[in-house]
C-alpha cells in the first residue's frame, strides 16, 4: 500500500502545531517559552501557507513564507532584546513576577 | 532587447513619484541612524531637526501625490491625455495606481492617511526630545525608529495585498516595541514593552494563520482578487475562520475589548510621548488597513451581515469596545491609564464607522478620517500635556496632582480643556464633528439596511449614551485643574518644541471643531480607490 502526503495532512499538521502554539503563549509562565510558542505559531502558518501554493501551484505563497522568515527573525530579535531588558532590572522571565502595573 | 528597460518590466519609475512621502520619511529615517552613529557629544537633540525637516519633506512629497492623483484614471492612458489638455475628469471614478504587481494602492485615500500618520510622528518628535532630556535617557535612535514605525503606518495605508498588509503591520510593530522600552532604566517601560511586545507577536500569528486561510480558500493575497472571490466562498469554514482570525488581529492593535488587556499596561509604562504615538498612529494605522480589508473589500452585504458575517463580530465589538472601556475609565485616578481606556473606547466608536463602511454607506470613509485627524491632534494634545507637566522622578500622573493647574499654568490648563472637550465630544471642537459624521454615516446604513434589522440604529444609541458617560471622567480633570486649590509647586518643562507641538494641536482642535467643512471636503475626496 503506497502512502504519500497531501494537502489534508499537512494542513493537519500546521493546525496541530498552530494548536500547540497559540495554548503554549497562554498558559506558559516563562517569558521565552512564550516567545518560542509565537514563534511556532507563525511557522505553523507558514507552514499551511506553503501547502496551499504547492497544491494551487501558485508562487505568492512561497512569496508570503520568505517574507515572514524575514519578518520572524526581526521580531526574534527584538523580543529577545526586550526580554534582557527586563532581565536586567528583575532578575526574572517570569510572567507571573512581572506585575508593576495592575488593576 | 532593451537591457535594462526591458528587466523593468511594465514599471514606470514616474510611479515612484505616489510612494514619496515613503520614500522620504525612510531615507531621513536612515539618514538620522547614520547622523547618531557618527555623531559627538551626548546631546541627540539636535536629531530632532533632522527629524522634522524629513516629517516636512514627507508632507511636501504627500501634497504631491495627492495633486497627481487628482488628474489619475485608473487604466486609460488616453483619458488621462484628455485631461491634461484640459477634459473634465469623469467624475464617478475614483482614481488610483496600483503599483509592483498590484502590492501596494495609492489612491487619495492612503495619502489623507499619510497626512495623519505625518501629523502623529510631527508632534510626537516635537514632544519626545525634551521629554527624554528631563527624564536623562537620550537617544538618537529614537527619532529614526519613530521615522520607521511611520513608514511602516504608509505602508500599512497604502497595501493593496495581505502580504502588504501583514509587512506593514510589522514594521510598524517592531520600531513601537523597542519605542515603547526604550526608556531603559525604567521597570515600568521595560514591562510595557515586554507586553506589548508578547500580545503583539501572538497577534502577528494569529494574522498570518488567518492569511494562510483565506489565501488557501480564494487563492490570492491581492485583497481585489480576494474582493470578487469571497462572494463565491463566503460560506466556506476555513475562510470564516481566516477571517474571524484576521480580525481577532487587529483586535489586538486597535485594543478592542476583549483583546485590551494589553493595552493600559503599555500605555501606563511607555514614556508619555510614545504612549501618545501608540495612542493615536498605531490606531489610525490599523484602522487604514481595517477599512481597506473589510469596510472596502469585504464590504458585500452578503458577507458583512448574518450569524457569521464579519459585521455581526465587528458589531459586536463596537459595543463592548466602547462600553467596558468607557466604564473601566470611570474608575481611574492615574491619568495615563485613564486616557488608555479612553483610546480603548475610541477605537469602539471607530468601529462603527467600519461596520458602516461595509453595508457601503458612502459616508462613512469620510467620517472615519475625518475622526482619525481629529482623534490625533486631541489625543497628542492631551498626552503631550502629561508629558510637559511631569519632571524627573516626579511624573504627576495623578489627577490629584492636576488640581489648581487652572491658577498656575492657565495656558496648558485651557489646552488640556480643549483636549479634554474634544474627546468628551463636545462642540465647538473636533471630536464633536468626528463623532456627528460617524454616527451619521452609521444612519446612512441604517437606511440601506431599509428598516430590516435596527442593529445599526442600537449601535448609536448605545454610542450617545457611551459618550455620555465619558463626559464624566474628562470633566473630571477640567474640574480638578480649575475649582481646586493647588496641592504643590509644579516646574513644567520649559521647551519651546513642547509649547509649539501643544499650541499647534490645541488651535488645530478648535479649527476643525469651528470650520470643520475644509477638512471633512478633503476627506470626502480621499475615497478608497478600486
Amino acid at each position: 500500500m503506497s502512502f504519500f502526503i497531501s494537502l489534508p495532512h499537512t494542513l493537519a499538521l500546521g493546525a496541530i502545531l498552530f494548536t500547540i502554539g497559540i495554548i503554549g503563549a497562554l498558559i506558559r509562565k516563562n517569558a521565552l517559552i512564550v516567545l518560542m510558542s509565537i514563534e511556532l505559531m507563525l511557522n505553523a502558518a507558514n507552514l499551511t501557507v506553503l501547502a496551499f501554493a504547492r497544491a494551487r501551484h501558485d508562487n505568492t505563497g512561497h512569496t508570503l513564507a520568505f517574507i515572514v522568515i524575514a519578518v520572524a527573525a526581526a521580531e526574534a530579535a527584538v523580543g529577545l532584546a526586550v526580554l534582557v531588558g527586563i532581565f536586567r532590572t528583575r532578575r526574572t522571565s517570569s510572567l507571573d513576577e512581572i506585575t508593576m502595573m495592575k488593576q | 532587447m532593451n537591457g535594462w528597460k526591458d528587466s523593468l518590466g511594465n514599471f514606470d519609475p514616474n510611479a515612484l513619484m505616489y510612494q514619496l512621502p515613503f520614500l522620504l520619511i525612510v531615507g531621513f529615517g536612515l539618514l538620522v541612524l547614520v547622523l547618531e552613529a557618527f555623531s559627538k557629544g551626548s546631546s541627540k537633540r539636535w536629531l530632532m531637526w533632522v527629524a522634522v525637516v524629513g516629517i516636512a519633506a514627507g508632507f511636501i512629497g504627500a501634497y504631491l501625490a495627492w495633486k497627481k492623483l487628482g488628474v489619475m484614471v485608473p487604466g486609460d492612458a488616453q483619458v488621462v491625455l484628455d485631461i491634461a489638455r484640459g477634459a473634465a475628469p469623469p467624475s464617478t471614478d475614483i482614481p488610483y495606481r496600483e503599483l509592483f504587481d498590484g502590492m501596494l494602492i495609492f489612491d487619495r485615500f492612503g495619502v489623507f492617511m499619510n497626512i495623519v500618520f505625518l501629523v502623529g510622528a510631527l508632534l510626537t518628535v516635537l514632544l519626545v526630545a525634551d521629554y527624554m532630556k528631563e527624564h536623562g535617557f537620550e537617544f538618537g535612535e529614537v527619532f529614526a525608529l519613530i521615522l520607521f514605525a511611520t513608514a511602516g503606518m504608509m505602508l500599512l495605508a497604502a497595501a493593496n495585498d495581505l502580504i502588504t498588509v501583514f509587512l506593514g503591520l510589522e514594521t510598524m510593530s517592531l520600531a513601537v516595541y523597542v519605542l515603547t522600552g526604550s526608556w531603559r532604566r525604567s521597570p515600568k517601560s521595560a514591562e510595557a514593552a515586554m507586553k506589548y511586545f508578547l500580545m503583539g507577536a501572538f497577534a502577528t500569528g494569529l494574522l498570518l494563520y488567518g492569511i494562510a486561510l483565506i489565501y488557501g480558500v480564494t487563492g490570492a493575497t491581492n485583497l481585489h482578487t480576494i474582493a470578487t472571490e469571497a462572494p463565491k466562498v463566503g460560506s466556506n469554514p476555513l475562510f470564516l475562520i481566516g477571517v474571524f482570525l484576521v480580525i481577532v488581529a487587529f483586535g489586538f492593535k486597535i485594543a478592542a475589548v476583549p483583546f485590551h488587556m494589553w493595552a493600559p499596561d503599555a500605555y501606563e509604562g511607555a514614556p508619555t510621548p510614545v504612549t501618545a504615538f501608540m495612542a493615536a498612529g498605531v490606531k489610525a494605522a490599523a484602522f487604514a488597513g481595517l477599512l481597506r480589508f473589510f469596510g472596502h473589500a469585504l464590504g458585500n452585504e452578503r458577507l458583512v451581515w448574518g450569524p457569521a458575517g464579519w459585521g455581526s463580530l465587528m458589531w459586536l465589538l463596537a459595543i463592548v469596545t466602547m462600553t467596558l472601556g468607557n466604564l473601566s475609565a470611570l474608575r481611574q485616578d492615574n491619568i495615563k491609564r485613564m486616557l488608555a481606556y479612553s483610546s480603548i473606547a475610541h477605537a469602539g466608536y471607530l468601529l462603527i464607522g467600519v461596520v458602516a463602511a461595509g453595508f457601503g454607506a458612502k459616508t462613512a470613509q469620510p467620517a472615519v478620517l475625518f475622526y482619525l485627524l481629529a482623534y490625533t491632534f486631541t489625543t497628542i494634545g492631551a498626552f503631550g500635556v502629561v508629558a510637559w507637566l511631569g519632571n524627573r522622578g516626579d511624573e504627576r500622573l495623578l489627577v490629584d496632582d492636576w488640581a489648581g493647574l487652572g491658577s498656575r499654568h492657565p495656558a496648558a490648563a485651557m489646552a488640556m480643556t480643549i483636549f479634554m472637550l474634544s474627546l468628551a465630544g463636545m462642540p465647538p471642537t473636533a471630536g464633536f464633528f468626528g463623532k456627528f459624521y460617524i454616527f451619521r454615516a452609521a444612519m446612512e446604513a441604517h437606511q440601506q439596511l431599509a428598516g430590516q434589522t435596527g442593529m445599526m440604529m442600537a449601535l448609536v444609541v448605545i454610542a450617545v449614551v457611551n459618550s455620555l458617560i465619558s463626559v464624566y471622567y474628562y470633566l473630571r480633570i477640567v474640574m480638578a485643574m480649575y475649582f481646586r486649590e493647588p496641592a504643590r509647586e509644579t516646574s513644567p518643562l520649559r521647551s519651546p518644541a513642547v509649547a509649539l507641538a501643544l499650541i499647534g494641536s490645541a488651535l488645530f482642535v478648535l479649527q476643525m471643531g469651528l470650520l470643520p467643512s475644509r477638512y471633512l471636503d478633503m476627506a470626502t475626496q480621499s475615497l478608497i480607490g478600486r
